[in-house]
């Protein structure tokens, strides 16, 4: 079957990532840790992501559930503690996402992509202006656990994907999948067949929401400053959905090696491009859904037969 | 009193490019049933057009409309024939991921070529103003309004008089029917497609005097469209004017009232956006 060929390749990832602040890098070993966080992260919004796209709802509105999370831990953190703020803002997150699915999610799915895109851009505008989020000035974040421990969010990090890796893999080989696929594939058809579509759909936005605010928290206390351009970005939405396409969509297994070829790529990229490195996604996005629309993964299977 | 009439005022002249614009994507989703979210970023070429050609050449604004009406339908056309037409028989998902890439693609393209400055095309009338007893007209919006309406009825006569636009309408009623009777769709789309891309880069034009010209303009243009879209109904072109001018009345009235305002605009569409969700599915069942 093919399940049992996937789980090496997810435990062999996971465990790559629990052992690398112990492996002999040398002086490489500050800005691996780095790049790995990164990597971490951003896989985990790929994973969420994904979740939501097996329903065949594009959600551009993942920047926003990051931002969300990351203003809501970063404004709870210096009161209650790391890990009650990261939990308060994946559920700020989650409220957005319940908001903005109840509307949305009854109707056809190109109104959900474009709300989704409005409400991400709205949520800058609005951050730009509220009093209480600092604004265009920023919001500084405290370290998670008091800074004692250098390692704390590099291990942060790796909780939220290995959150993200269980709820998918979850989601992969549970009945939820059939669910999804059947929403996915004719709604009207899953009406049907007795599938409760908009609660299918709305449960995988509320679960992709919570896993990206907390990537958003997580994020905060590793920047240690949060600006609205930077966490309602446009960006980490883009990023979300490349990477899942790029390894392989409605998968667990693609957007992780997706997030670990992507990512490393754009950690070295950005040293040569700054402003405008979204260009690489836009047309990696592009090539892939002409040329290649089952992405890496499915290249490798397709061979397999 | 006079105030409230100015703001009304300001927000009809700008309602013109708003329905022109919207106009564009509607026909993109009505006839070729795609949803482009790179609608905006033809706009955006026609207003980096139209700021280059004043910059490097001096040429008049007036002049680059027509230019921008012929490169938008050009590129539109390429666009469609090498992209949207491949994905064509695709799940929608992919159809808007790709037009999404295409959108961000164009952004980044243009803020690597010209950086994030807003760049304004000022020629010597452009802040020109006719007086209307105690009211005042900007003469560019004023032409801008009046060109849009034009444009709009030209299409309109286009589409309901000529057996091209015909078929058009034809298309986008039906998948089918038209090609038995021996209409070829894969042409009309193509045509549809360029249109609306000329639309948004003559639009362009017009907002590189009117406002500026920088990569992002089109982003916000194609949301702004697409809450227009919404409200009028998907598909439904005659609905798209009473809402252009709806969505550019309500920033009119937000920008003169609300306190701060002016950052808050941006925000206007949105509300619009939603509401007109919130009542559409509350008649679905």
């Amino acid at each position: 079957m093919r399940e049992l060929s996937h789980l090496p390749f997810l435990s062999f990832f996971l465990l790559l990532f629990a052992l690398l602040p112990f492996l002999p890098l040398g002086i490489w070993g500050a800005f691996l840790l780095d790049v790995g966080f990164f990597i971490q992260l951003f896989t985990a919004m790929a994973l969420s992501w994904d979740l939501v796209a097996r329903t065949g709802q594009l959600s551009l509105a993942h920047g926003a559930f990051f931002g969300l999370g990351a203003y809501g831990a970063g404004l709870l953190a210096p009161h209650v503690g790391t890990l009650p703020a990261l939990v308060f803002g994946a559920f700020v997150a989650g409220a957005g996402a319940l908001l903005l699915g109840s509307v949305t999610l009854r109707l056809h799915g190109l109104y959900f992509a474009i709300a989704s895109l409005a409400f991400s851009e709205v949520l800058r505008t609005l951050a730009l202006k509220l009093a209480f989020t600092g604004g265009p000035i920023g919001l500084p974040v405290p370290p998670p656990f008091g800074g004692v421990w250098p390692l704390a969010a590099y291990y942060l990090s790796f909780g939220v994907l290995l959150l993200a890796t269980a709820l998918s893999h979850w989601a992969e080989w549970s009945p939820f999948r059939l669910a999804q696929a059947a929403t996915r594939q004719s709604e009207a058809v899953a009406r049907v067949l007795g599938v409760r579509v908009v609660r299918v759909k709305l449960w995988s936005l509320l679960l992709g929401s919570l896993v990206a605010g907390l990537s958003g928290g997580v994020y905060g206390m590793k920047t240690l400053f949060l600006s609205p351009y930077d966490a309602f970005s446009l960006g980490r939405a883009v990023e979300a959905l490349v990477i899942p396409i790029f390894g392989g969509l409605y998968s667990t297994l693609g957007p992780l090696v997706g997030g670990v070829v992507l990512v490393g790529l754009e950690q070295a990229l950005r040293l040569w491009i700054k402003e405008g490195y979204l260009v690489v996604y836009g047309a990696i996005l592009i090539l892939v859904i002409l040329f290649l629309p089952r992405g890496l993964v499915g290249l490798l299977g397709r061979r397999r037969g | 009193m006079e105030l409230l009439l100015q703001t009304l005022l300001n927000g009809l002249l700008m309602s013109g490019v708003y329905a022109l614009v919207a106009t564009g994507l509607a026909l993109s989703l009505g006839v070729v049933g795609i949803v482009n979210f790179a609608h905006g970023e033809f706009l955006m070429m026609g207003a980096f057009l139209s700021y280059l050609f004043f910059a490097l050449q001096g040429l008049d604004p007036l002049f680059s409309l027509g230019l921008a009406f012929l490169a938008a339908f050009l590129v539109g056309g390429l666009v469609y024939q090498g992209l949207i037409r491949p994905v064509l028989p695709a799940p929608e998902l992919n159809q808007m991921l790709l037009t999404f890439g295409l959108s961000i693609l164009l952004q980044n393209l243009a803020l690597l070529l010209f950086g994030a400055d807003t760049r304004v095309v000022a020629p010597s009338y452009q802040a020109a103003t006719l007086t209307l007893g105690p009211f005042f007209l900007g003469a560019v919006p004023l032409g801008a309004f009046m060109l849009s309406l034009g444009l709009l009825f030209l299409l309109q006569v286009f589409l309901t008089r000529s057996r091209l636009g015909l078929a058009m309408r034809a298309v986008a009623q039906n998948r089918l029917a038209p090609g038995l009777l021996g209409i070829e769709a894969d042409q009309v789309y193509l045509l549809a497609f360029g249109l609306a891309a000329a639309l948004a880069g003559v639009a362009g034009v017009m907002l590189s005097v009117i406002l500026y010209a920088s990569p992002t303009v089109g982003f916000i243009f194609t949301l702004k469209s697409f809450a227009i879209v919404a409200l009028a109904g998907l598909g439904n072109l005659k609905g798209v004017v009473p809402a252009a001018l709806v969505l550019a009345l309500a920033e009119a009235l937000v920008s003169t009232y609300l306190p701060g305002g002016g950052g808050l605009v941006e925000a206007v569409f949105f509300l619009v956006l939603f509401l007109a969700l919130v009542g559409r599915a509350w008649r679905s069942p």
